[in-house]
C-alpha cells in the first residue's frame, strides 16, 4: 500500500515535471537561439528599425528587463548591430541599442548575483545590452563569444550558437550532474531495489538456502498452536488421554527446538552475505572516491562523503535481513496464518481483520510524521559530529584566540539541538508504539467476546479459542513489522541513492578511447589558448599559451589569486580547459593515459600534505617499498636529511596528523623529497619553499639544479630570487600572461610588473640588513 | 556556522582608521552619468563612470556597508570606497545607490512552500514568491541549500537561479514541516 502510494508519487512527479519546468526554466535551453529568424510579436518593431529576417543574425530570449522585472525580452543581433527588443514595449523603441560594431570595443557577460548582464565596451565604457538570469547563462555566454567575433569581422558560427546543451537532457529536460552526465530519468534506470537485489546475486546459493529456512520456519510455526488446541479439546478438557500429555509436549519442544535452530542458520547466513555485501560496496566506494575527479570534491563536503561510506552502506546489510527474514517472512506468515485463521473459523477471523484498517492509518501516519524527524536526528548527530573534528584539529586557533568559552557554547548549542531532536524522535515512537499496541489489544478483545460466546454456545471448542490467540499473536506481530517495514523502505531508499549517487557520478574526467602511452616523457609542454574557470561562466585563466622546452626551468610570478595553482592543476590535469589544448610531448594531456601523465609529474604542492606514519613512508609515498638508500638522497637532495637525522627518530619518526611534528619548512622539504624519489621527469613546485629560509632554500635550489638537469622544471614562488636563474620566467596577471622571459629581460621593460615587483623586494631586503 | 555578531556600538572607535576608505555625502556625489551609468565624483579624487553598488553584507546588514565599484581601463575591478550607511545620503542619490543594488541581486523570496517530491536525487519544488506560483528543480545536497543568516536558507537550482527563505520560521507550519522534511541541515 505504502508501495502504491510511492508509485502515484513518482507517477505524478513525471506528469508535473515537464509543465513544471516551462514555468520558470522557459527556453533556457540554448536551441531557443533563433539564428536568422525574427520572433513572433517582434516582426513591426524590427522592420520599423530596418531589420528583417535577412539581416537578422540571431535572436536570444531572456526572461528579465534591466530593472528585474519580468519580461519578455530578445536580444536581436543584426549585421552590423546589438539590441534588445520586447514585444510589449508600448512605444516601439529598443530596451536599449541598437549598439553599432564599430562602435564596440569588447563584450563581456558581466556576472551579479542571481542573474547577468552581457555588456558593451562603448567608450572604454562597459553598457549593459541585456540582463538574463542565471538559467540563460549558458545562452548568453554562447551569444557573446558570437558578438564578439562579429565585432573582429570575424564569421558566425551558427553550430556553436545552436549546439545541444550539455546543462539539460535534450529529451525531458531534467538537469543533469555534469557535462556529460547521462539522464538519470531517460537512461533507463534501474530502481535501487532492483539494483541492490542485483548485488546479491553472487550469494544465490546463501539467498535461497535462506528462503528454504524461511519457509521451514513458518512450517514449524503452525504447528505449536493445533498441539495446544489437542492438548486441551482432548486432555485438559475432557480429562482424559492423560498419557498424550508427555507427547504433545514432546512435540512442543521439537518444534521450538528446531525453530531456534532455524533462527541461528538464518541470522548466521544473513549476517555473512550482509557484511560481505557491505565489504564489497565500501571498496567500490572508496574505488570510486579514488577516480572522481578533483571537482567533485570541490561540491561536496568531506563529511558528507565519509558518512556515505560509514554509515549509508551499513544500511545494506539489513537489506539483506529484510530480504531473506523480515519482508518475505512476514509476508508468508500473514498469509499463511491468515489463511489457517479463515480455515479455523472464518466468522472469528473476520472480526480478526477489523484493527488493519488502523494499522494502515498509522502507519502512514508515522511514515509522514515521525520518520522525517530520523532525518533531522541524524543530521544533528553529523553536525555535531563536524562541530567537533573542526575544533579538534583547529584546536590551537581557538587557544590562541582565547575562544574556549564561545566554542563550549557552540557545542551545548549543537548537543541541545541534537538532544531535542532525538527527544522528538524518540516521544514520537513512544506514542505511537503503545497506541498500536493499543489497538491490537482492541483486536484480542473483540475475538475474546464473539470466540468466548461461541465457545460458551458450544459452536466452537475452547482449544479451538486458545489455537486462534496462538495464531492471532503470530498474525498481528507481522502485520505491525510489515507497517514499519514502509519505513525502513524509505530509510534504505534515501541512503541507497546515496550510495549510488557516489557510484553512478560521471564526474571522472573523460578518458579518451584512444590513449596514446607515454612511457617516457620528454617534457615539453605547450599550453595553446587556454581558457579555464572553475565555475565555466567566470574563467579565471583567460587564453593562456606558451612553450616550455625539454629541461628548461620555468618560473612563474604573479599576484596571490593571479592563477598560477590552476595552471599547474590543469597540466596535471586536475581538471580540463574549457577551451584551448595543453599538450606535452606534442600529445593532448587529454589523450596521455593518466598513469603515465601523473607517475612522472613529480608535484610539490602549495600546501604539503603529509600522512600519519613514519618520515620514510611519507618520502617513499609514490614509490613503495624504496631502497632506504634512495630515501636518503632524495631527502639530502630536498634539504631535509640533516634535520631528520638529528631525530631520535631518524627516517622512521612518525609523524602525526597532517605531519604534526615538524615545521612548516621541514614539512615542506619532505614534501619535496617525496616528489623527488619519483625521479620524475616534469617537476613542479608550487610555493614549495616559501616557508624555508633562504639559506637553505638556497641550498635546495644548487641541489636542485644538479638534479633538475634535464628535466623540466617549473617553479611558481613569490620570493623572486628564486627564480632568477631560470631560462624564463612567465608573469601572470589576472588569468593572462603579461610577460615574459628571462630575468634581464623582464628587468629591462619599463613599467613591467615584474621589475616593479623586484624592486619591491629589493628594498624589502635591504631593509631586513 | 553563522553566529550574531552583534554590529559593535557606535563608542568603539576604529582601530585601522586608514582600512577602507569611506564614502561620506559630505565628499562623495552620485549621479547618473551617459548611457544612464551610475557616476561617482568624489573630492579630491577623480570621477568614476560606469559604477555599480554591492553589498558587504547583504543578509545582516542589507542598506550598510554598500561597496562601489568600477572597471579600470584594464578591465580590473577596482573598489572605489564603502558607503557606511545609505541613509545619510540626499535621497535621490539613495535611490540611485538603490537600483544599482537592485541590478546586483536578483533572487526569489519564497514565502509558501507548496510541494516538495524527491526523484533521482532531485528535489522538485513549487513554492510561491513575490512573482506568484513557480517551480524549480535542484540537486538535493547541503551546497545547494546554505544557511542564509541565523534563521533563513537559500536554495540554489539546478541552473543556479537563487531562491531565499530568510526566515524558516516565519513559513506557515505545515510548509516549514513540509521543507524541513527534505532540507533538515
Ligand atoms: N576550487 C576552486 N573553486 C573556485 N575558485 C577557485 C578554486 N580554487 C581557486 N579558485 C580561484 O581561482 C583564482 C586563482 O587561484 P589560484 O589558486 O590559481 O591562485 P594562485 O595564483 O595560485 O594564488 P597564490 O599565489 O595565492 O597561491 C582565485 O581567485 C581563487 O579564488
Ligand atoms: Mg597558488
Amino acid at each position: 500500500m505504502v508501495r502504491a502510494e510511492r508509485l502515484m508519487v513518482r507517477v505524478l512527479v513525471v506528469l508535473a515535471v515537464p509543465d513544471a519546468m516551462k514555468l520558470s526554466h522557459r527556453g533556457v535551453s540554448p536551441t531557443s537561439i533563433r539564428p536568422h529568424t525574427i520572433p513572433a510579436g517582434l516582426e513591426s518593431q524590427a522592420k520599423a528599425l530596418g531589420i528583417t529576417a535577412d539581416n537578422c543574425l540571431f535572436c536570444v530570449p531572456s526572461d528579465l528587463a534591466l530593472d528585474g522585472s519580468i519580461r519578455d525580452v530578445w536580444l536581436v543581433v543584426t549585421h552590423t548591430t546589438v539590441l534588445t527588443l520586447s514585444a510589449d514595449a508600448t512605444d516601439g523603441k529598443p530596451l536599449s541599442g541598437p549598439f553599432e560594431f564599430t562602435h564596440i570595443g569588447k563584450v563581456r557577460c558581466f556576472q551579479t548575483v542571481g542573474s547577468a548582464f552581457l555588456q558593451v565596451q562603448v567608450d572604454n565604457l562597459y553598457v549593459n545590452v541585456v540582463r538574463y538570469s542565471n538559467a540563460r547563462r549558458e545562452s548568453f555566454s554562447r551569444a557573446a563569444g558570437q558578438i564578439e567575433r562579429l565585432v573582429k569581422h570575424e564569421p558566425l558560427q551558427d553550430d556553436a550558437l545552436t549546439r545541444k546543451s550539455d546543462r539539460t537532457c535534450d529529451h525531458c529536460g531534467l538537469p543533469l550532474a555534469g557535462k556529460e552526465s547521462p539522464c538519470p530519468r531517460c537512461s533507463g534506470h534501474r530502481g535501487v531495489f532492483a539494483r541492490s537485489l542485483g548485488l546479491m546475486r553472487p550469494y544465490g546459493g546463501a539467498i535461497l538456502l535462506l528462503l528454504a529456512t524461511m519457509i521451514a520456519g513458518v512450517l514449524l510455526d503452525l504447528i505449536p498452536p493445533q498441539l495446544t488446541r489437542v492438548l486441551v479439546d482432548k486432555v485438559i478438557t475432557p480429562k482424559t488421554n492423560l498419557h498424550w500429555l508427555p507427547m504433545i509436549l514432546l512435540g512442543l519442544i521439537i518444534a521450538s527446538g528446531s525453530r531456534c535452530l532455524l533462527n541461528i542458520v538464518i541470522g548466521r547466513t544473513s549476517s555473512t552475505v550482509g557484511t560481505r555485501i557491505t565489504r564489497e560496496l565500501r571498496e567500490m566506494l572508496q574505488h570510486k572516491l579514488m577516480n572522481l575527479s578533483v571537482e567533485y570534491y570541490n561540491r561536496h563536503s568531506v563529511g558528507s562523503l565519509m558518512s556515505r561510506v560509514l554509515y549509508d552502506v551499513d544500511y545494506f546489510q539489513s537489506f539483506v535481513s529484510q530480504v531473506a527474514q523480515g519482508f518475505l517472512l512476514n509476508l508468508m506468515l500473514v498469509l499463511g496464518i491468515g489463511t489457517v485463521l479463515f480455515l479455523m473459523n472464518w466468522h472469528l477471523a473476520l472480526l480478526v481483520l477489523l484493527p488493519i484498517p488502523f494499522v494502515v492509518i498509522g502507519t502512514i501516519f508515522f511514515w509522514k510524521h515521525i520518520y522525517p524527524r530520523y532525518y533531522m536526528f541524524w543530521e544533528s548527530q553529523s553536525k555535531m559530529a563536524q562541530l567537533l573534528s573542526g575544533l579538534l584539529s583547529g584546536i590551537r586557533l581557538v587557544k590562541s584566540f582565547g575562544q574556549e568559552a564561545r566554542e563550549e557554547k557552540r557545542f551545548s548549542g549543537c548537543a541541545e539541538h541534537s538532544r531535542s531532536s532525538r527527544r522528538k524522535l524518540e516521544s514520537g515512537h513512544a506514542t505511537f508504539n503503545p497506541i498500536m499496541g493499543f489497538v491490537f489489544g482492541l483486536g484480542g478483545l473483540i475475538v475474546w467476546y464473539s470466540g468466548g460466546n461461541q465457545v460458551l454456545g458450544d459452536k466452537m471448542t475452547l482449544g479451538t479459542l486458545m489455537a486462534f490467540f496462538g495464531y492471532l499473536g503470530m498474525f498481528y506481530a507481522p502485520i505491525s513489522s510489515l507497517s514499519m517495514f514502509s519505513n525502513w523502505v524509505t530509510g534504505f531508499i534515501s541512503s541507497a541513492q546515496r550510495v549510488f549517487e557516489i557510484l553512478d557520478s560521471s564526474a571522472v574526467l573523460p578518458t579518451a578511447t584512444d590513449q596514446i602511452h607515454l612511457p617516457s616523457i620528454q617534457g615539453r609542454i605547450e599550453f595553446k589558448n587556454v581558457v579555464f574557470g572553475y565555475d565555466p561562466y567566470t574563467p579565471i585563466l583567460k587564453g593562456i599559451s606558451f612553450t616550455i622546452e625539454p629541461g628548461q626551468f620555468i618560473g612563474i610570478v604573479g599576484k596571490s589569486g593571479s592563477g598560477k595553482t590552476t595552471l599547474v592543476n590543469l597540466l596535471c590535469r586536475f581538471y580540463d580547459t574549457q577551451r584551448g589544448t595543453i599538450s606535452i610531448d606534442g600529445v593532448d594531456v587529454r589523450k596521455v593515459n593518466p598513469d603515465d601523465l601523473r607517475g612522472q609529474i613529480g608535484l610539490v604542492l602549495q600546501e604539503p600534505f603529509l600522512f600519519r606514519g613514519s618520515i620514510a613512508e611519507n618520502i617513499a609515498y609514490g614509490r613503495p617499498g624504496s631502497p632506504p638508500l634512495n630515501i636518503i638522497d632524495a631527502a639530502k637532495a630536498a634539504n631535509a636529511h640533516d634535520f631528520i637525522s638529528r631525530r631520535a627518530g631518524g627516517y622512521d619518526a612518525k609523524l602525526g596528523e597532517y605531519g604534526a611534528g615538524l615545521s612548516g619548512g621541514e614539512r615542506q622539504r619532505v614534501s619535496i623529497a617525496r616528489a623527488l624519489l619519483c625521479e620524475p621527469r616534469i617537476l613542479i613546485l608550487d610555493e614549495a619553499t616559501s616557508s624555508v629560509d633562504t639559506e637553505s632554500e638556497q641550498e635546495i635550489q644548487r641541489a636542485l639544479s644538479d638534479l633538475t638537469k634535464g628535466r623540466t622544471t617549473i617553479a611558481i614562488a613569490h620570493r623572486l630570487s628564486t627564480l632568477k636563474n631560470s631560462d624564463r620566467i612567465l608573469v601572470l596577471d589576472e588569468g593572462r600572461i603579461a610577460e615574459q622571459g628571462t630575468h634581464e629581460e623582464l628587468m629591462l621593460i619599463n613599467n613591467g610588473i615584474y621589475r616593479k615587483l623586484v624592486r619591491i623586494q629589493t628594498e624589502l631586503t635591504r631593509l631586513e640588513m | 556556522m553563522t553566529e550574531a555578531t552583534p554590529t559593535p556600538p557606535a563608542s568603539i572607535p576604529r582601530v585601522y582608521d586608514k582600512g577602507i576608505r569611506l564614502l561620506l555625502p559630505e565628499t562623495t556625489s552620485i549621479f547618473e552619468g551617459t548611457f544612464s551609468l551610475l557616476h561617482c565624483m568624489v573630492k579630491g579624487d577623480t570621477l568614476y563612470r560606469a559604477v555599480y553598488a554591492q553589498r558587504l553584507f547583504p543578509i545582516r546588514h542589507p542598506d550598510q556597508f554598500i561597496s562601489l565599484h568600477y572597471t579600470d581601463i584594464d578591465d580590473k575591478d577596482k573598489e572605489i570606497g564603502v558607503i557606511e550607511t545609505l541613509a545619510q545620503f540626499p535621497a535621490d542619490q539613495q535611490i540611485l545607490v538603490k537600483q544599482s543594488l537592485r541590478s546586483q541581486y536578483y533572487e526569489q523570496v519564497i514565502q509558501r512552500v507548496i510541494e516538495i517530491s524527491d526523484e533521482f536525487g532531485l528535489l522538485f519544488l513549487e513554492v510561491e514568491t513575490q512573482r506568484g506560483i513557480e517551480s524549480f528543480v535542484m540537486p538535493w545536497r547541503h551546497d545547494r541549500a546554505e544557511d542564509y543568516g541565523e534563521t533563513g536558507k537559500v536554495l540554489l537550482d539546478a541552473f543556479d537561479n537563487r531562491y531565499v527563505i530568510p526566515d524558516i520560521s516565519q513559513l506557515p507550519p505545515t510548509d516549514r514541516s513540509r521543507f524541513q522534511k527534505y532540507i533538515y541541515w
